[in-house]
């Protein structure tokens, strides 16, 4: 964040955030996506978070264990997360690595991730899919 | 455990084990199959030399591992003499100062003086090797070498002055650079070799010209010739080209991600479909970060493997702690990894070929292997 590209951004729009990597993240700043993301989520309470993920390059199980990590804080703070734009490839070699993003959904992409928490607002969220 | 022979550093006491697995690929895998099926013969070599059952256990197993990651580089019919070789050099090893060794092993290939001023008897012994190997070389084959090493005359200028080609000169110094090697490792072991057919074979290995080592029979010979077997295994895998390893370093979080893009170039550039470069780079994260996680640095080497068929192979180093339980890092499921972040399990279902090697207080080595599918 200071002075070099930005490696995410994250938005408001409306009740929700939508949370974006631009770019492959070391273990430092993954943790510290997830620092900045979980503050917002207090600060703006969100009731809704979509994390784009697409330009991750591999979601290995420290990248896995930290998407799972970030949605069981803002679980706790009354949000929803929504992870978008897992790469075919990518999905498939965390099943193989035995990783999954635990109870936290998933959708194709920014669109839909923002439809599914539409419905979750509509209805209060289920505990698990 | 096991304590060092009597020869060896202060009865230093290491624990080495190391897990091999042949690949539970559905296609079947011929690397570590083939690797698998040599476990008998190597067992019975170091048992009839090494009558503790533990130590046997270990020298299988670091033959084994060593065999394993030199598997796509040495030719499918060398491998059993490659693991017969390999298990008695191990052996072997065990009462010598692995140190020195691999310090001169390491100089074979670049030639150069070390410049450590605690090194400097052994650079000195060196340099002498050195010297009285380039005398054994003819006096055209020695200018054209120090003209090139030394004086870093290019080929072309070379070649218009010996009235020859580029491409013929630099084949003419690899050639030179092999028989440098082997006049080199004669000449720090102070022998002369028992036969005339030890310096063909040597030759042949040192340059890694394959149909040259079948017409010379190399691989019976080295069942056959105890320095021969001893002296082959620097030169193994010295005929490729430098070029086909990429060296990573790794130290901190961000040369994660550098070894996992640096597999992901290679890999892509092999032809490997883009599900299994996702892959190959998914386990290179996991074993780089273990050893930002486990030890203050290491590296990763990354190795284009074209025998016996594409594939891309991975070491990863480093000299922290070590690993107290591989076999427990290796099988124990989610719940461990995440308590201790060990990626290894994770790794090896992504990888054809994994093994891990690790000394309690001396490191870790993992080596993987991926092989391109037929497409
Ligand atoms: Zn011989």
């Amino acid at each position: 964040m200071n002075g070099g590209p930005r490696l995410f951004s994250i938005l408001r729009q409306g009740p929700y955030l939508i949370a974006s990597i631009h770019t492959a993240l070391d273990d430092s700043q993954l943790v510290r996506f997830q620092q900045d993301l979980v503050e917002r989520i207090g600060s703006d309470r969100a009731r809704g978070v979509v994390i784009d993920v697409a330009a991750l390059d591999v979601l290995d199980s420290f990248a896995s264990r930290t998407l799972r990590d970030i949605g069981e804080m803002a679980r706790l703070r009354g949000a929803v997360t929504v992870i978008v734009g897992i790469q075919p490839d990518v999905a498939f070699a965390m099943v193989e690595l035995g990783m999954d993003t635990g109870r936290v959904v998933t959708a194709l992409d920014l669109e839909e991730g923002l439809a599914e928490l539409d419905t979750y607002a509509a209805a209060p969220p289920a505990p698990r899919r | 455990m096991r304590s060092a022979g009597p020869e060896g550093a202060a009865g230093r006491t290491v624990s080495r084990m190391a897990a091999v697995e042949p690949a539970a690929t559905p296609g079947g895998d011929r690397g570590s199959a083939d690797v698998a099926a040599l476990i008998p013969l190597v067992r019975r070599i170091v048992a009839s030399r090494v009558p503790d059952p533990a130590t046997a256990d270990d020298l299988v197993q670091e033959t084994l591992t060593r065999v394993l990651a030199a598997a796509g580089r040495v030719e499918p019919g060398m491998l059993e003499p490659y693991a017969i070789v390999t298990a008695r050099n191990v052996v072997t090893s065990m009462w010598r100062d692995q140190d020195r060794q691999r310090r001169h092993q390491h100089r074979v290939v670049d030639l150069r003086p070390s410049e450590a001023p605690d090194e400097g008897v052994l650079a000195r012994e060196d340099r002498a090797a050195v010297s009285e190997a380039l005398t054994r070389l003819s006096d055209r084959e020695r200018a054209t070498l120090l003209a090139h090493e030394v004086a870093g005359q290019d080929t072309r200028s070379l070649a218009a002055e010996l009235g020859s080609t580029a491409g013929a000169v630099a084949a003419q110094l690899n050639r030179t650079r092999a028989r440098l090697r082997v006049e080199y490792l004669l000449v720090s072991e102070r022998v002369e070799p028992p036969t005339e057919r030890c310096r063909p074979v040597l030759l042949a290995i040192s340059s890694g010209d394959r149909r040259r080592q079948r017409e010379v029979d190399a691989a019976r010979h080295l069942l056959e010739c105890d320095l021969c077997a001893r002296l082959s295994e620097p030169l193994v895998g010295r005929g490729r080209s430098r070029d086909d390893a990429v060296r990573v370093a790794v130290r901190v979080d961000a040369d994660v991600v550098a070894a996992r893009q640096a597999a992901r170039e290679i890999a892509t550039r092999l032809g490997f479909s883009a599900t299994d470069v996702t892959l190959i780079a998914t386990a290179v994260s996991e074993i780089a970060r273990n050893i930002v996680r486990f030890a203050d640095s290491g590296e990763v080497v990354v190795t284009e493997l074209h025998e016996p068929r594409t594939g891309i192979s991975f070491v990863a180093r480093d000299a922290g702690p070590g690993i107290p339980d591989v076999d427990q890092a290796l099988q124990d499921g989610y719940s461990t990894y995440r308590g201790l972040g060990l990626g290894l399990p994770g790794a090896r279902r992504l990888m054809d070929e994994f093994a891990v090697v690790s000394e309690t207080g001396r490191g870790t080595t993992v080596t993987m292997t991926k092989w391109r599918g037929e497409a």
